[in-house]
């Protein structure tokens, strides 16, 4: 465990290396990168993603993973606009789409730790499921008009700073899940559920409740995504949010934390997702479409796991030669 | 089928049937019901469901998904997942769609192996990121969905390329009927069965088996893992880049976005059709079935005169209901025989 802590950090030293070539790249591709207000944009744009992989995050170190995250936050934007069209006002819309949220992820957790069903096929079936009903809900319409205050959530910034509001939520529940993995008891037993599930169970720790515990966080964060997301859109529609997946994840993997699970830091992930954030900004400005970006978004989810699948094949040949204990 | 279970009673002389090769004939002749039941109800509800016509749109629908879902089977068979076979269906009809606007003298022949080249090209992509660089192919292939569609839309510009500009042997292929049925449902039919049969009775279907079964003992069994599991790849990329081809024959228009859904309905379709989803088990006839079964549903959605809107709903819960039931069925299947073999060692 030392030796991939050892190796962590060397990482997180090379993540600060690629926000430094992020910002470079993005001063070359356009002039208007390092305005206060594209940075702003910048980081109100990557927040509904940041706020997804904190619990993605924990679910990956579980050895599991969610692929439904897009549907789930889709299935709250559309259970909010619903309550918005039949009257209700945003701040009772809200808790709902909060609930329909933790719901949504709790099926799914107890789909996977009580039914024992593989994570991989629940979260594609919930995919479609969530995404169907979300499109039941609101076939074709959207709902946009939104107060002041709520759009402001999603891009505005806090007085003259370039600071948006997002960035405070997301620094907020940043804090509280860091603090929950690496700091308590069952953060940390999901380390020990991700390296060998049996020997955890055998240890005491209830893996069946980390695990719906897990989900259902994922779910509720999706609900806050939605929140921040039909903010910054000022929109809410069934489709919202298609394909958050992809750079939930790529974000995940690239911040350090193991495709196998048992092992990553918080730290990692959110230099990852700053990263991601300013080279994404960074192509839009040179002008690449959105649907080109995920290219680069894939390429890099690719690249990551070809590195660590790399070094952990050496390391594997080395340990072999040396006769050393490995830590896998 | 798998190989599994059998041979620990085989050691205790059963000359009966192991619970779990019971379950497994169950399956397929349990699909076959479920398809006729499925086909009654709509019938009883819509009795055009029987007109000639819409019979024959019905088998033209589950045609393309039935093709691309033998390939998911055996992706899924081997234990890995397949989920770019969307874009990978989309680059290549693009793809052939503007060699033949640009070189409409072509040979429908070469069109087809052109078409079928990009797609096999592409499978082998992804062959190249999990079985040489040993990524999971669930992260793989989410990759190369994303980077597959975004080349094709990056390839497209926005274009859309229609049928009118396109030779006209190439929009006959949909429309060639060989006795009564068309072309394209003959081709899907001869396709499920040599699939079929090659995955039972070839080593190479076979050690795809094994190695969805337990790939700890394949490889100590020196099944070649790399070399299959790029096989299985590269083969399901083949697949989508013939029905790339086909897709522009039976629908007319080609664009960077067709076949969103595909790699949902080619999994459900797998995932009904009784292939299990740890790998292992199931039959490529099963995963056809399910193809029909999803087109005649759609089917039944069009003519009740249900919201369209209902269908992606249906998929979702179509495959957790599943899967939730083969696992219960296939637990308990499991403990009937442990139960079996503890009696008769005759304790």
């Amino acid at each position: 465990m030392r030796r991939l802590g050892g190796l962590l950090a060397r990482w997180e030293a090379l993540l600060v290396l690629f926000l430094i070539a992020a910002f470079a790249f993005g001063a070359v591709a356009s002039p208007y990168f390092l305005a206060g207000s594209n940075i702003s944009i910048a980081i109100a744009g990557a927040m509904p993603g940041a706020i997804v992989a904190l619990p993605m995050t924990l679910v990956i170190i579980c050895g599991e993973i969610d692929i439904s995250v897009g549907s789930i936050t889709g299935l709250c934007a559309a259970a909010m606009a619903v309550c918005l069209e039949h009257g209700l006002p945003i701040g009772a819309a809200m808790p709902v789409g909060l609930a329909v949220g933790t719901l949504a992820g709790l099926f799914n957790g107890a789909m996977v730790a009580y039914a024992g069903l593989p994570s991989l096929v629940v979260t594609i079936g919930t995919l479609a499921l969530y995404r169907g009903i979300a499109q039941i809900m609101l076939e074709e319409r959207g709902v946009s008009d939104f107060p002041e205050w709520y759009q402001s959530m999603g891009f505005g910034t806090i007085g003259n700073t370039p600071v948006p509001w997002c960035l405070l939520i997301f620094a907020v529940l940043l804090i509280g899940f860091a603090v929950f993995l690496h700091g308590t008891y069952w953060g940390r037993g999901l380390f020990a559920i991700g390296n060998n599930r049996e020997a955890a169970r055998f240890s005491g720790i209830d893996v069946r409740r980390s695990i719906l515990g897990v989900f259902a966080a994922s779910g509720a964060m999706c609900a806050v995504a939605a929140v921040v997301l039909t903010a910054y859109l000022a929109s809410a529609r069934a489709d919202t949010a298609t394909g958050l997946a992809l750079p939930v994840i790529t974000a995940v993997v690239l911040g350090g934390v193991d495709i196998f699970g048992g092992s990553g830091s918080m730290g990692g992930v959110l230099l990852a997702i700053f990263v991601l954030a300013f080279v994404q900004n960074a192509l839009g400005l040179a002008g690449v479409k959105p649907e080109e970006q995920q290219i680069v978004t894939g390429a890099v989810l690719i690249a990551t796991l070809a590195l660590f699948g790399a070094s952990r094949f050496v390391r594997a040949r080395a340990g072999v030669l040396w006769r050393t204990r490995l830590a896998r | 089928m798998s190989a599994s279970g059998t041979a620990g009673l085989a050691s205790q002389g059963f000359a009966a049937e192991s619970a779990l090769a019971r379950l497994r004939r169950v399956r397929e002749l349990g699909l076959v019901l479920a398809l006729l039941l499925i086909c009654l109800c709509v019938t009883l509800r819509a009795p055009r469901f029987l007109n000639g016509a819409n019979l024959e749109q019905v088998a033209l629908s589950a045609t393309l998904v039935c093709i691309v879902s033998l390939g998911q089977a055996l992706v899924i068979i081997a234990r890995q997942i397949d989920l770019s076979v969307g874009a990978m269906v989309a680059i290549s009809a693009f793809a052939t769609a503007d060699w033949l606007e640009h070189f409409p003298k072509t040979r429908i022949v070469f069109a087809l192996l052109f078409g079928m080249g990009v797609g096999g090209a592409l499978g082998a992509g992804n062959a190249l990121l999990v079985a040489v660089a040993r990524i999971p192919a669930i992260v793989a292939t989410l990759a190369t969905l994303a980077i597959y569609r975004g080349a094709a839309i990056a390839l497209a510009g926005g274009r859309q390329i229609s049928a009118t500009v396109l030779p006209g042997d190439y929009q006959h292929l949909a429309q060639i009927h060989v006795a009564d049925a068309p072309l394209l449902v003959w081709i899907a039919v001869l396709l499920t069965l040599l699939f079929g049969w090659a995955a039972r009775y070839t080593r190479t279907g076979r050690n795809l088996y094994a190695l969805g079964s337990s790939p700890e003992s394949a490889r100590l069994a020196g099944i070649n893992e790399p070399g299959h599991l790029a096989f299985v790849f590269i083969l399901s990329g083949l697949l989508c880049g013939l029905v790339g081809v086909l897709w522009g024959a039976r629908f007319g228009t080609v664009d960077a976005v067709i076949a969103p859904d595909l790699h949902l309905q080619s999994i459900s379709a797998v995932v009904v059709g009784g292939v299990s989803i740890f790998g292992g088990s199931g039959s490529v006839y099963g995963a056809a079935l399910g193809a029909v079964i999803f087109a005649v549903l759609q089917n039944g959605v069009e003519l009740f005169g249900i919201n369209q809107f209902w269908l992606e709903a249906v998929i979702g819960a179509a495959i957790l209901g599943t899967v939730l039931l083969y696992t219960v069925l296939a637990r308990r299947a499991e403990r009937a025989e442990r139960e079996q073999s503890r009696s008769g060692l005759g304790r």
